[in-house]
């Protein structure tokens, strides 16, 4: 029985609502935060089969990355997909080692292979 | 005076080379020395100690001598900056005494020969501080006063260099000896305050660069900051037109469809065109392109790049066919890897008839990777071939084929095969097609290394 429930984490409110649209028409049960603590909260009571989180929050200037550490190291088990803006590496020089990510994705994001990707990882 | 230090290791970079170079010079002088004394001695009748003079022109010799024999020695143990200047102190020393002694002996202030401390302030000032160079200028300036006073007042004798003229010597000599004194003053002054102007000078460069450096990080933040604040926006606008398209929002006309195809056709042009100006911005900033480096399968990269563009292929009926083998790996930067295939690749399609063939390939050519992008679409005349690699350049029918573009991809290629110490090149004929070359080596030194399987969705 695959857990179809889905957390998407990003500051940005016409992503969030748009994601949720598209991932729910495609059967996806959708929750949504829009900061790392309310989603790290809802990762609790929801248990979502996988999380996508936006690889960056201005106001907190942290970089995704340390949010992915910290579901990480709660949650060794769950999927975490970075959707990230940044298209190439160069402007992406953070430090690597660190990083927990299972999967990565670029805004705009290629519905077609990021359903492909979730149901490969909730089979 | 940290700064000076910095200055003097730059502009006199190798002490080493200027110790050389004064020991070169006391050799020639030695010769001269020796030479005028043996002319003066054969030909002409002064009234001068001879044996002394010889002698001195001896311990001259001995001198530079042991000089030369010490300097051979050190020379392959690279001395620490503070022994090299030691050396050097020494060497002004006994070249002070012994010039001094040379010129005292030969009529002192009547003898030219006393002008030649002035290159002895000379070469120190290029190496030492002011304050050290005073100390020379200073004591110096005492010895010769003192000197001039013992012999005006009879304590020690005056050798002159021409009896005739031996007359007259008190007369003139504090004359001469104010010359000398601030002759030696102002050249002191002169060098240390030229010397100064060239280390403001450095400093400046050095404030520049430091300037220049941190200029350079907000430029990195600020491609890492438009990047993101343009890519949210343009990836909400895809969603709702997605989400319109899938009729999650009710019920659409044909026509609305098509519309929304076609806003969201011209919203990916423009995704297209930011980041080619972005890559674009980022190479032209950097004077090294500064990548990471990390081991791929070319299969992989070159798969994850045809898949980008299998929609706009399909749309067109144009078969991409890649041929490369599953083993084929090399180190290199990801980053530029994608940046060469995305390029070719749809620059292929989007200029090529429906219904053709666009072909990677990819081999290993002794040690390096040949990849060839080919395809069968209208190819470019042969008067623009030599500009489509130039910056914002675009053929005429490229321009009248697709409207949207910047003309900077090839030029974004090229910068990334270069930085990847490869070779491109391009064959085409109007009407049949184009191809491009590329011959890359198999790894890159140049690259930093540290990746991990990391921006991963080319490789799965």
């Amino acid at each position: 029985m695959s857990n179809k429930s889905i957390l998407i984490v990003d500051d940005d409110q016409d992503i969030l609502e748009t994601m949720q649209a598209l991932l729910e028409y495609e059967g996806f049960k959708i929750r949504s935060a829009d900061n790392v603590d309310d989603g790290i909260k809802m990762i609790e009571e929801f248990a979502p089969g996988v999380v996508l989180l936006d690889v960056m929050f201005p106001e907190k200037k942290t970089l995704g990355f340390e949010a992915a550490v910290r579901i990480k190291e709660k949650y060794p088990q769950l999927p975490v997909f970075m959707i990230t803006a940044i298209n190439r590496e160069y402007s992406f020089n953070f430090a690597k080692e660190d990083i927990s990510a299972d999967e990565f994705f670029n805004k705009p994001i290629d519905y077609d292979r990021l359903v492909k990707t979730i149901n490969k990882y909730i089979k | 005076m940290n700064a000076t230090s910095k200055i003097e290791s730059s502009e006199y970079s190798d002490l080493n080379k200027v110790i050389g170079w004064f020991l070169a010079l006391r050799w020639i002088a030695c010769g001269g020395v020796f030479v005028s004394q043996l002319v003066i001695h054969l030909f002409f009748h002064y009234n001068l100690p001879n044996n002394v003079l010889f002698t001195f022109t001896g311990l001259l010799f001995i001198a530079n001598l042991s000089f030369t024999i010490y300097y051979i020695l050190i020379k392959s143990k690279n001395l620490s900056r503070n022994e090299l200047k030691a050396f050097f102190h020494i060497q002004v020393c006994s070249d002070y005494v012994l010039l001094f002694l040379l010129s005292y002996l030969t009529g002192f202030l009547e003898n030219p020969l006393c002008y030649y401390f002035v290159f002895h302030i000379m070469l120190t000032s290029f190496i030492f501080s002011s304050t050290i160079v005073y100390i020379y200028v200073g004591s110096l300036l005492v010895m010769l006063i003192s000197v001039m006073a013992a012999e005006f007042f009879r304590m020690i004798p005056h050798f002159p260099l021409n009896p005739t003229t031996n007359a007259n010597y008190f007369d003139v000599m504090f004359i001469r000896g104010a010359g000398l004194c601030t002759t030696l003053i102002i050249a002191a002054y002169l060098i240390t305050s030229i010397k100064r102007r060239i280390e403001e000078r450095g400093r400046k460069i050095e404030f520049e660069l430091d300037r220049y450096k941190s200029l350079d990080k907000i430029k990195s933040n600020f491609i890492l900051q438009v990047t993101h604040e343009i890519r949210g926006p343009i990836a909400a606008l895809k969603g709702f037109h997605e989400m319109i398209l899938k009729g999650i929002t009710g019920e659409t006309t044909q026509r609305t469809r098509e519309t929304l195809r076609k806003a969201n056709r011209r919203t990916e042009n423009l995704l297209t065109m930011i980041d080619e100006m972005i890559d674009y911005a980022y190479m032209k900033a950097e004077e090294k392109i500064r990548y990471g480096i990390t081991g791929l399968y070319l299969k992989n990269i070159i798969d994850a790049n045809i898949d980008l563009f299998l929609n706009a292929a399909n749309e067109k009926d144009i078969q991409v066919a890649s041929n490369c083998s599953r083993d084929l790996s090399l180190i290199t930067s990801r980053d530029l890897m994608n940046i060469i295939f995305s390029n070719l690749i749809s620059n292929a399609i989007k200029y090529s008839p429906a219904k053709t063939t666009v072909r990677v390939n990819a081999e290993k050519d002794k040690d390096k990777v040949h990849i060839m992008v080919k395809d069968e679409g209208i190819g470019i005349k042969s008067d623009e071939l030599d500009r489509i690699f130039e910056e914002f350049y675009r053929t005429r029918r490229a321009r009248e084929i697709v409207k949207d573009g910047t003309g900077l991809g090839l030029s974004i290629v090229q910068k990334a095969v270069e930085a990847l110490n490869g070779k491109i090149s391009v064959y085409s004929e109007e009407g049949k097609g184009t191809t491009f070359h590329i011959y890359l080596p198999s790894s890159n030194p140049n690259g930093t290394k540290n990746e991990k399987n990391q921006g991963g969705n080319n490789e799965q």
